[in-house]
């Protein structure tokens, strides 16, 4: 009996807990659009630029048949990932693979969490609280304060060779980092093969689809991962 | 460097670009948006704090999550500042850390900058891109972070009715779904990088055993700290690797 009412109470406070943040998170993210929309209107509409509403009609549609499908894909894409309350969070602060996912799993790890898990939800939402409090820092100090300094005091080298391999370098350790802490062996595997397959196979036959690219392992690795999973009485014991 | 008043000196066809980029209407804006995210991490924090105990989660735990990400993110964080630093000339202080520091991502916004000034038959730091063009360009490129935001706001809700009527009817289903999408995602971001070169293939392997032995030394040494710290020290020596690879 005790037990079933601390699970309720459990229930319930994960339960307000999303209310809360649907509604913080939806409303700072509004604030946050609108804010830096006003910016750029002040700036194309308002400074003498003589800036029509066509110039910028056809510049956010040739930007939209670019990213476009990225607009819809990614939320979708990382939904299941991030939960609802970080939704919120992450596509405010921006950055997400690069950044804020990679923190959510350090975290979920450093405690022994799996996502998905009510534990995991909280770990991941405070990891993104400790990245985002990092990186407003660092960008305030770094970028707003010294950024015309250090625009001249660092060497052009060390900047392009931070621009252009940042990605490979960050991503096989989040990988690695991803599979230890998962320790999920079929996902894995799943999941690898997905990635192999869609970037050498289905992309070059099919060089449409690369915007989809991301998307399309993910949901293959969902669906694979159900398909062929270790069907034992013991699957749901996880939590 | 640029004129205190910087409005003073906006002429559409002016190729000076930080005298507009750099308005002080801008900057109140910029401040603006780190203040939001500040208050939102500050709100969400709380509500954690206010949810853990009832989940039998310790404080404590929600302080190692808080540090384990604040200290995952400074290598990923200065790395986007020195992508943001070389930015600065192409669209002045206050666009570079709304687009490329926060919202967006460094490749998506200059992607879109550079597309829209394309339409206005112009390219990023060549003569042609005036005051106008990159006024064309900043509405462009926030216009499309809009709408990431707006569809995030009008599909969250939406997912999560999904998400919750799925727990119900499969809750085997809902346990796998988090670890499936993850490994898929990294898997294919990860993937993606190893045929743009040799370099590129090289640093993937570097970083992915620098981050397993770093994995491995916490668990034989019992080193906690170094699954915390293992992050940022993979990306400082595969970046380092990068330094000797891309000069040699």
């Amino acid at each position: 009996m005790s037990a079933t009412s601390l699970s309720a109470n459990a229930a319930a406070s994960m339960e307000r807990f999303d209310r809360q943040t649907s509604r913080y998170g939806s409303i700072t993210m509004a604030l946050g659009l609108i804010l830096s929309l006003a910016g750029p209107i002040y700036i194309a509409f308002f400074s003498g630029m003589e800036v029509t509403a066509s110039m910028v009609w056809v510049a956010l549609l040739a930007v939209a048949a670019t990213f476009g499908v990225l607009w819809v894909v990614e939320p979708l894409t990382y939904f299941p990932i991030l939960g609802s309350a970080a939704m919120y969070q992450a596509f405010m602060i921006g950055n997400i693979s690069n950044k804020l996912l990679p923190a959510a799993i350090v975290a979920q790890s450093a405690i022994d969490a799996k996502p998905g898990t009510k534990r995991g939800d909280l770990a991941a939402v405070m990891a993104i609280c400790g990245a985002a409090t990092v990186h407003l820092t660092s960008l305030l100090l770094f970028v707003g304060v010294l950024g015309t300094w250090l625009v001249h005091s660092i060497p052009v080298e060390v900047i392009e060779v931070a621009r252009l391999y940042i990605l490979p370098s960050l991503m096989g350790a989040v990988l690695v980092q991803c599979i230890v802490s998962m320790k999920a062996l079929r996902p894995t595997i799943v999941a690898v093969v997905a990635a192999l397959l869609v970037n050498f196979v289905v992309v070059p036959l099919a060089p449409a689809t690369g915007a989809f690219a991301t998307a399309l392992v993910v949901i293959a690795s969902i669906v694979f991962s159900w398909v062929l999973r270790k069907r034992t009485t013991q699957a749901s014991s996880e939590h | 460097m640029q004129t205190p008043l910087a409005v003073a000196a906006a002429d559409p066809s002016s190729t000076n670009i930080w005298a507009i980029a750099n308005t002080p209407f801008l900057w109140i804006c910029v401040l603006g948006v780190f203040a939001v995210i500040f208050v939102q991490t500050v709100l969400y924090a709380k509500a954690a704090t206010a949810a853990a105990p009832h989940i039998e989660m310790p404080v404590r735990e929600l302080k190692e999550a808080f540090r384990a990400g604040a200290v995952a993110s400074i290598g990923p964080s200065l790395a986007v500042v020195l992508v943001a630093i070389a930015l600065l000339a192409l669209f002045g202080t206050p666009a570079v850390l709304v687009r490329i520091g926060l919202i967006g991502s460094a490749a998506a916004e200059t992607a879109s900058a550079s597309i829209a000034a394309g339409t206005m038959g112009a390219s990023l730091g060549g003569d042609s891109y005036t005051q106008q063009v990159f006024a064309v360009a900043f509405m462009a490129m926030s216009l499309s972070g809009a709408m990431w935001m707006l569809c995030t706001l009008i599909m969250t809700p939406l997912l999560k009715k999904g998400g919750k009527s799925l727990a119900k009817r499969n809750p085997a289903v809902m346990a796998l779904i988090p670890t499936a999408a993850l490994l898929g995602a990294f898997s294919a971001l990860t993937i993606a990088e190893l045929p743009k070169s040799n370099v590129h293939l090289i640093l993937v392997g570097i970083s992915a055993a620098a981050m397993g032995l770093c994995l491995y030394l916490a668990k034989a040494l019992h080193q906690k700290w170094l699954k915390e710290w293992a992050l940022g020290i993979s990306i400082v020596i595969a970046l380092v690797s990068a330094y000797y690879l891309h000069t040699a």
